[in-house]
């Protein structure tokens, strides 16, 4: 296979995913090659007050102030990470973050723009910690028309 | 931003609300009512006939304004966009209080009595509409989603809840009061410390971060998500420990909603002793009321016990995030932020306690019932209120007379006998005796409600607190089914890794002892 000239990594923040930056990478092996990441905040935070009445406003908006910087903060390691491999790699980066679900929102993108490869981490093995939110469902399987490079998870 | 939705779902719930309250009022549901009775009085008749009039009209005529109207940004804006989220969840509680619970009620006693536990099955589950409710919340948000144009109102059952909490104050007496508060003092101070410092202790020994330690133990040990919430920016917690810890106290939460009633009525255990158990040992605040009203849907003395648990946890969890901050910052050391205890008291302080008390004050100087209430009801003995078709006949002496035996405690058995002499209860004193016979289950059915009816003929109450109590049993419905909501299983999935782990060992641990405890030590009425 040709190297791809442009390439999706799509990813959540999940180990498996933190895996797939460094496949996408070592795909994208020409100079110029669009590396375009998909980064997808998924909707289960919004319902992380849970059933939380006890609390008044002002600490229940602490909490969400405290929980966007939070993921915000990890969000931006992630994107350094990746674009500080992209550059050394001579890579054209790219990144966009959402918030949705994640099959939801990597349909979204690669109907939006027409990609050579999706790049996405491996599911979470049993036992291993982690978010419980994937990026690649049987619906996504089926409706993608890209082809798909699922990277095996990190094990150590 | 206009947050009102320009849709006709509002005046929809009204139009709805309308047509129960019209066909109920006009007779057309008689058959559908005496169905859903089962042989019995239904007991929501006077509710059907006025409730859903009263909000249909105030849903309809907003309703019309939101759909038809011009809205621009502001305060009325907001508030206003609450009120099609507030109907919807009255609707649902509405439905499921009168027809759906009754339904499967009846579903219930078509099905016979669950083996030698002498009680139906929905009895036993405590399928009634407080438990149904919340599920239907949690059918709704995870199943179809909360509409946008309710997403606002959802809100407000925090609010139906708090509100609902204050109205409580004026149900007890100093005497409950005193009595509850030292006695959920002690069981909340013993398991909240032990079981934070628990989660603490196998933390460390389970190398897991301090972050993640501090957070967990405020929920395991304080009140599950609320005190998560409190505690997490307190501890810089990271995002996947505060998802575990959250999705750990959900899914314990909801499950000890369905298994502490279950178990309660299999132990024939008192309104206080469940109320006080499921206070200390479910580690939600809101699945504690939800609980404690599953066990007992059409009382409020389990509720009144269960909250004043409640509001000793929230009053302990100012303490509680102090205690971690320090514990934190003495771990962690320069990494760690520095906080300021007077901002977090402040912060942290549960302003609605205030409004609890201030009713109960209030409720003691007379001014919501009879100057000879107590504890919302007053004990008129004069021959002109006891009629004599209310004093105990001769047949029913002889019931008592016949289980006299069963009762061990020699205050109870003199408070019987003086029943028995005089055909009626005489005094405040004895009346406290025979209520205490009849939660604690000593004698047969026919024996209690014998009891229950002489307890009925001198104690009567007043209609203002009859009122309350009605207003707190929707506001607490409103809130729970609102609740359920927002609990979504994206969030309880999340359960897993070392939390957990931990969590289900103090949390088991927790509920065993408070259990063992509670059985015991607590006496069946305080």
């Amino acid at each position: 296979m040709n190297a791809p000239n442009s390439v999706l990594l799509a990813s959540h923040g999940t180990e498996g995913a933190m895996a797939a930056e460094q496949m996408a990478i070592k795909m994208c092996n020409a100079q110029d090659t669009g590396l375009h990441h998909l980064i997808v905040v998924p909707t289960l935070w919004q319902g992380m007050t849970g059933d939380d009445w006890l609390n008044n406003g002002s600490t229940r908006n602490t909490f969400r102030r405290y929980l966007e910087s939070t993921l915000e903060k990890e969000v931006e390691e992630h994107i350094a990470r990746v674009k500080q491999l992209a550059d050394g790699s001579g890579l054209s980066y790219t990144n966009e973050i959402v918030i949705g679900e994640p099959d939801e929102c990597l349909l979204k993108a690669t109907e939006k723009h027409k990609y050579e490869l999706v790049v996405v981490g491996s599911p979470r093995p049993k036992g291993k910690s982690g978010l419980r939110s994937r990026m690649m469902t049987q619906p996504v399987s089926r409706a993608l028309q890209t082809s798909v490079l699922m990277v095996p998870y990190p094990h150590d | 931003m206009v947050y009102t939705k320009k849709s006709p779902a509002l005046f929809i719930i009204g139009v709805i609300m309308l047509a129960i309250w019209y066909t109920a009022y006009s007779g057309m549901l008689a058959g559908y009512i005496e169905h859903l009775a089962h042989g019995k009085k239904y007991k929501y008749g006077s509710e059907l006939t006025s409730i859903p009039l009263y909000f249909g009209l105030v849903a309809a005529v907003v309703g019309l304004w939101q759909w038809f109207g011009t809205h621009t940004k502001g305060s009325l804006d907001y508030y206003s966009s609450s009120i099609a989220g507030g109907m919807f969840i009255l609707l649902i509680a509405m439905l499921v209080r009168w027809f759906l619970a009754p339904e499967i009620a009846g579903v219930s006693i078509s099905m016979g009595k669950v083996g030698d536990t002498g009680k139906y099955i929905h009895k036993l589950l405590g399928l009634n509409y407080i438990v149904i409710g919340i599920v239907t919340g949690l059918i709704i948000v995870n199943v179809f989603k909360i509409p946008s144009w309710a997403e606002n109102g959802v809100r407000l059952s925090r609010l139906g809840l708090k509100t609902g909490v204050i109205l409580l104050g004026t149900l007890y007496s100093a005497a409950e009061l005193k009595n509850l508060g030292g006695l959920s003092i002690v069981m909340i101070g013993f398991f909240v410390l032990g079981s934070v410092g628990m989660v603490l202790w196998i933390g460390a020994r389970r190398n897991i971060p301090n972050s993640m330690g501090g957070v967990l133990s405020a929920g395991m040990g304080v009140c599950g998500v609320s005190a998560t919430v409190a505690a997490a920016p307190v501890v810089q917690a990271k995002s996947v420990e505060i998802a575990y810890t959250i999705g750990t106290i959900l899914l314990w939460g909801v499950g000890c909603m369905f298994v502490f009633p279950v178990v309660g009525q299999l132990l024939d255990m008192s309104y206080v002793q469940f109320g006080a158990w499921a206070g200390t040992g479910i580690l939600n605040s809101a699945q504690v009321a939800g609980a404690a009203l599953a066990f007992q849907p059409d009382g409020i003395e389990t509720l009144k016990v269960a909250e004043i648990f409640n509001i000793t946890r929230v009053l302990i969890l100012p303490i509680i995030v102090l205690w971690l901050a320090v514990w934190y910052v003495q771990r962690e050391g320069e990494g760690a932020k520095k906080i300021n205890v007077a901002e977090v008291v402040f912060q942290k302080f549960p302003v609605f306690v205030l409004g609890f008390i201030l009713l109960f004050a209030l409720s003691s100087t007379g001014v919501f019932a009879p100057a000879q209430h107590y504890k919302g009801k007053y004990f008129d003995n004069s021959p002109a209120k006891v009629k004599p078709s209310k004093l105990l006949t001769t047949e029913k002496i002889a019931v008592l007379q016949a289980e006299f035996d069963k009762i061990q405690r020699a205050d109870r058995k003199a408070a019987v006998q003086r029943l028995m002499d005089n055909t009626k209860i005489m005094s405040i004193e004895d009346d406290t005796q025979i209520r205490g016979l009849i939660n604690a289950k000593v004698m047969s059915k026919k024996a209690n409600k014998i009891l229950k009816g002489a307890h009925k003929a001198v104690r009567h109450t007043a209609a203002k607190i009859k009122a309350f109590r009605d207003w707190i049993t929707w506001l607490f419905a409103f809130g729970l089914v609102g609740l359920g909501m927002q609990i979504t299983l994206k969030s309880m999935k999340q359960a897993g890794g070392q939390p957990a782990v931990i969590g289900g060992i103090v949390g088991l641990t927790k509920a065993v002892l408070s259990l063992v405890v509670v059985m015991m030590f607590i006496q069946t009425t305080i």
